[in-house]
């Protein structure tokens, strides 16, 4: 009997060894090709592989809890099944993967309850910044190389790679606003060519060449809105329905408005032209002085 | 003579002080190109450095239309809510930034690129000096 039961086991060993090293490789191959992106550096705040500190955590919440994340994604930055490289895994392969990183800090999760604790809270979002955005004065110093403007890191390794703007576009006619570049002749004149489709590099966008004139109050001349420079930049559903609605007389626009980042401000003002031009959008004259409607 | 001298070395002194402090008023302050974008609701709180999108960088490559139509970028200002969760999953930056249009995700400091604390939204289009603000700021100045 003894000895039949030591020949089971050695069987057992001999056979069942292999198995459970080849899923073992498995799983790591499971994790390179998914995981490993975030969790050997620790990108986006993702737990490093064995590092107890991180996995604290994420760990306390049970392994139900972490199957749960690595599965459905968490709002903080995990993505379900650790996104396109995992998304041919299977549920159980996932769980584990789970395993497999959370038996590296395993002394961590000694202390951790087994079941899922609470369910994932809804963060609530970030105050949107709502700036106010004439234009009035150019800054001193424009197209600043990425290292010198001011926003950038120069610490950064990164940084040092960025195209300064002053290179990008050399080629394209210079202005004296904005990127101090004229967008719109620049395309005209077949300066710059961008794509109107992310992947066709011939699609083409349909141009509507038709003026809006709006009339304003006083004596400033009127605002000729033209489609057609709008539309070779632009799609209509980015503009209508909602920032302007697609009807005669349905939108009311205000400088004021403009220029805390409505209508026309939600792009003049930021990133195309600003409003210090007035010109360029109160471009027609006014021909005739106001008429006085009805009787005095 | 004596106290005239000493009368001058101090307004000398006061000179300089009012020199040094009009220096760090008017030193320069965040600016960057014209229609940078700082994205900072995720990054610096989960210990990264703040995204900084150009858009005259993308402009030279490809219409409004691709991102802000194709790729899922709402135009307002701060609509967006964007993580590298959805990245990952191929949605807004990762329509192109996988490695096939434009280059992947494993090249990170190239967008998070910003100095800590930068507040997100429209920088290079104020006055020279003044960053973006929240709401609120705006709401108070003016009560």
């Amino acid at each position: 009997m003894e000895i039949k039961n030591i020949i089971t086991t050695i069987f057992l060993g001999v056979v069942l060894a292999p198995v459970a090293l080849a899923q073992q490789v498995e799983v790591k191959a499971a994790y390179d090709k998914a995981c490993a992106i975030c969790h050997m550096t620790g990108n986006g705040g993702a737990p490093r592989l064995g590092d107890p500190a991180a996995w604290k955590e994420p760990v306390s919440g049970g392994l139900g809890r972490l199957y749960k994340s690595a599965l459905e994604g968490t709002p903080k930055g995990m993505p379900a099944k650790g996104g396109v490289d995992g998304r041919s895994l299977t549920d159980n392969e996932v769980r584990a993967v789970v395993d497999f990183m959370v038996d590296k800090v395993r002394d961590v999760l000694k202390d951790a309850p087994e079941t899922a604790s609470s369910m994932a809270t809804a963060k609530p979002l970030a105050p949107i910044n709502f700036n106010f955005n004439r234009m009035l004065r150019q800054t001193a110093k424009r197209n600043l190389a990425p290292a010198d403007d001011g926003i950038h890191d120069p610490a950064n390794d990164g940084t040092a790679l960025l195209q300064p703007p002053l290179q990008g576009m050399a080629e394209l006619v210079r202005s004296n606003f904005g990127n101090n570049t004229d967008w719109v002749v620049s395309l005209e004149s077949k300066k710059v060519t961008p794509r109107w489709e992310r992947t066709n590099a011939m699609a083409e966008g349909i141009v509507m060449d038709l003026n809006i004139v709006r009339v304003p109050k006083g004596s400033m001349p009127n605002v000729v809105f033209p489609h057609k420079q709008h539309t070779e930049w632009l799609e209509c559903s980015n503009c209508h329905p909602a920032i302007f609605i697609p009807q005669k007389g349905a939108n009311q626009i205000s400088m004021p408005l403009i220029m805390l980042g409505q209508k026309c401000g939600v792009c003049h003002g930021k990133v195309a032209f600003p409003v210090s031009q007035c010109a360029k959008c109160h471009s027609q004259k006014k021909e005739l002085p106001p008429k006085v409607v009805g009787k005095l | 003579m004596t106290t005239e001298k000493r009368k001058l070395k101090v307004l000398s002194k006061l000179w300089l002080l009012m020199l040094a402090i009009g220096m760090t008023l008017v030193a320069p302050m965040a600016r960057g190109e014209y229609g940078d974008v700082v994205l900072n609701k995720q990054a610096e709180k989960e210990g990264m450095r703040p995204v900084i999108f150009p858009h005259w960088f993308h402009r030279l490559r490809f219409t409004c239309n691709v991102c802000h139509n194709e790729n899922g970028f709402k135009m307002r200002a701060g609509s967006n809510d964007i993580t590298m969760a959805d990245i990952v999953d191929g949605k807004f930056c990762g329509m192109c930034h996988n490695n096939e249009i434009a280059w992947g995700l494993e090249y990170c400091h190239r967008c998070h690129s910003g100095l800590n604390g930068l507040a997100g939204g429209f920088y290079g289009s104020q006055a020279p000096g003044t960053g973006p603000q929240p709401m609120d700021a705006l709401q108070k100045r003016r009560h």
